[in-house]
C-alpha cells in the first residue's frame, strides 16, 4: 500500500507541475473574495483591524488547505462515462483523489509558510499568539476539516450516478457554507441563531473552526464540543460515502451494459 | 457601424435558435439566478447587521450598487464569457485562421460571437433590484441624475469590454489556461463595494490603474444623485483611452500569431 503511494504521489507531482501558472493563478484568485470581506469588516470595525487580518489570512490558509474539487471530476468523469477506467483498476479510486490532496496541498504550504514568516516578521498582526497545546489542536483541526470537506464533496460527486446536475447542488451547498463557514464573517459576527445553526452543519468544522482555534475565539469546552462535532461529520460522512459507492457501482453496471 | 449592427443581430438570431432547443433548462436557470442574487443581498445583511454604513454609503445605496454589479456581470455572461473559451481553442487549434480570412473585423468576432441568452436573466434581475432600491431609499431619480447614469453606465461598460478584450487578448502567449475569465472575475469582484470602501494606495490603483471605480459606484452615485460633469466625463475618457489600448494590443496580438497548422 505504501509503495502504491509513494507512485501515486510522484504522479500527481508531476501532473501538478504541468498546469503551473494555471496552478498559481487559481491560487492567487482564491485569495481575492476573503481579502475583500477582510476590507469590509475593516471599515465597519476599524479599531479591530489587526485582528480580522489574522483573521483572514488565516481563513485563506485553511481554506487552502482543506480546499476539495472531486465533485468537478467525479460528476464529469460519471457523465462522460470515463469514470468507469478508475473503476475497474484494482485501486478505489478515491486513493488517486488523496493523493492529488497530498501533493497539492503539501506544495501550497511549502510556498505560502515561509511567505508568512517573511511578511510576519514585518506586519506584526500575522503573528499568530498561540501555546503549543493550540498549534498541536489548530493542525488536527485542520487535518478533520480537510477529510469533512473532501468526504463532502466526493460524496456529492457520486451522486453522480443518479443525477445529472450535481455541480448545481453543490453549488447550493457551497453558497450556504460561505455564511456558515465564517467566511463572510467570523462566526460571532453573524446573528446568534446562524450561529447555534452553524454548530450542527458541517460547514463551521470545515473552516472556521481551526480558524477560531487559532485566534483563540474558542476556548475551553468548546473546543472539546467542537472536536466532537468534526468527529461525528467524519464518521457520518465516511458510511453515507461507502453505502453511495456500493449502491452507485451497481447503477454504473446497469447503465453501462 | 450598422454594418456591424447587422451582424451582431445575426449572431444573435442563430444562438436565439440554438439556445431554444434547450428550453427545459429556463427553469432551473431561473432558478439558480433567483438563487445567486438572494445570496449576494443575504451577505450585504450580514455587514449591515453589524453597521449602518458601508464606506459612506447606507444600505439602500449598497443595494442599488449590487443591482448595476448583477447587471453588468449578466452582461458579461450573456456576451463575453461564452467566447472566451473558443478563442483560446481557436489560438490553440490554428483555427483561428478561419476567423481571420472572413470579412468581418476579428476582433468584433471573436468577443460577440457566442451568446448565452438565459443569462439576460440577472440583467433583468440586477435592474429589479435597482428599482428595488431606490423605491426603499423612496428616492426619485430627476431626468438629469438618470442621463448622468445612463452616460457613466455606457462607459462602464465600454470599459468592462475594454478590460474583457486585453486580458482575452493574452490568450495568445498564455496557452496553458484553460479559463483566463477567472482572472476577470477575480478583478470584477471588488466592484460589488463602493470604491470609498477601499483606503490608501489600493483606492487609488482600483481608481486610475485597474478602474473598477467606474463599473459600478460611479452610475450608482449618479442614479442617487451624487454625479458631478467632471468625474462623469473621465470615466468617459478613461473608457475611451482602454477601448483604444485594448484594440491595440489585438492588433499587435494578431501580428505575432503564427498559425498552428504546417
Amino acid at each position: 500500500m505504501f509503495r502504491k503511494y509513494m507512485v501515486l504521489l510522484r504522479m500527481k507531482y508531476v501532473e501538478m507541475f504541468a498546469y503551473q501558472l494555471a496552478t498559481i493563478v487559481w491560487v492567487v484568485g482564491a485569495m481575492i473574495q476573503p481579502l475583500i470581506t477582510m476590507i469590509v469588516w475593516m471599515n465597519i470595525y476599524p479599531q479591530e483591524s489587526d485582528s480580522f487580518v489574522l483573521y483572514f489570512t488565516l481563513l485563506i490558509l485553511v481554506e487552502r488547505m482543506t480546499s476539495a474539487w472531486d465533485v468537478w471530476e467525479l460528476d464529469r468523469e460519471i457523465r462522460e462515462g470515463t469514470f468507469s477506467y478508475h473503476i475497474v483498476r484494482p485501486m478505489h479510486p478515491i486513493h488517486w483523489a488523496i493523493a492529488e490532496n497530498i501533493i497539492y496541498k503539501g506544495l501550497f504550504l511549502a510556498v505560502l509558510l515561509p511567505i508568512w514568516i517573511i511578511v510576519a516578521f514585518f506586519v506584526p498582526a500575522l503573528q499568530p499568539h498561540m501555546d503549543w497545546a493550540q498549534w498541536g489542536m489548530f493542525v488536527v483541526a485542520i487535518l478533520l476539516g480537510a477529510a469533512i470537506r473532501f468526504l463532502f464533496s466526493y460524496t456529492c460527486g457520486l451522486l453522480g450516478f443518479w443525477v445529472t446536475k450535481v455541480s448545481a447542488i453543490y453549488g447550493v451547498f457551497e453558497a450556504v457554507s460561505l455564511f456558515f463557514s465564517g467566511r463572510i464573517a467570523p462566526l460571532s459576527l453573524l446573528p446568534p441563531v446562524m450561529q447555534e445553526i452553524s454548530l450542527y452543519l458541517p460547514f463551521r468544522y470545515m473552516i472556521g473552526f481551526p480558524v477560531e482555534i487559532a485566534t483563540g475565539a474558542v476556548t475551553g469546552e468548546a473546543v472539546g464540543f467542537g472536536f466532537l462535532g468534526s468527529a461525528v461529520w467524519v464518521s457520518l460522512l465516511l458510511m453515507v460515502l461507502g453505502l453511495l459507492w456500493r449502491a452507485g457501482l451497481k447503477k454504473n453496471q446497469a447503465v453501462g451494459g | 457601424m450598422q454594418r456591424h449592427w447587422r451582424i451582431f443581430r445575426e449572431f444573435f438570431r442563430t444562438c436565439l435558435v440554438e439556445e431554444l432547443e434547450y428550453r427545459s433548462e429556463f427553469i432551473g436557470n431561473l432558478l439558480s439566478s433567483v438563487f445567486g442574487i438572494g445570496i449576494a443581498i443575504l451577505t450585504i445583511q450580514i455587514f449591515f447587521y453589524q453597521t449602518d454604513q458601508l464606506g459612506g454609503w447606507v444600505y439602500e445605496d449598497v443595494i442599488i450598487l449590487l443591482g448595476i454589479f448583477n447587471f453588468l456581470q449578466g452582461l458579461i455572461d450573456f456576451a463575453l464569457r461564452p467566447n472566451m473559451s473558443r478563442l483560446l481553442q481557436h489560438i490553440r487549434r490554428g483555427t483561428l485562421d478561419y476567423v481571420l480570412t472572413k470579412p468581418v473585423d476579428s476582433m468584433f468576432y471573436v468577443s460577440f460571437r457566442h451568446l448565452v441568452f438565459w443569462r439576460l436573466i440577472d440583467v433583468v434581475l440586477g435592474g429589479g433590484l435597482i428599482v428595488y432600491g431606490l423605491m426603499q431609499k423612496q428616492y426619485i431619480p430627476s431626468l438629469s441624475d438618470f442621463l448622468m447614469f445612463v452616460v457613466s453606465m455606457f462607459s462602464s461598460i465600454v470599459l468592462i469590454y475594454a478590460l474583457w478584450m486585453l486580458l482575452m487578448t493574452t490568450a495568445f502567449w498564455v496557452i496553458r489556461m484553460d479559463d483566463l475569465s477567472f482572472v476577470f472575475n477575480s478583478f470584477f469582484e471588488t466592484t460589488r463595494f463602493p470604491i470609498t470602501m477601499y483606503q490608501g494606495w489600493l483606492r487609488i490603483v482600483l481608481t486610475y490603474v485597474l478602474p473598477a471605480a467606474f463599473i459600478t459606484s460611479t452610475p450608482a452615485a449618479a442614479l442617487l444623485g451624487q454625479w458631478n460633469g467632471v468625474t462623469t466625463l473621465v470615466s468617459l475618457v478613461v473608457a475611451g483611452v482602454f477601448l483604444w489600448l485594448s484594440r491595440r494590443f489585438w492588433r499587435f496580438a494578431l501580428r505575432s500569431y503564427t498559425s498552428a497548422s504546417s
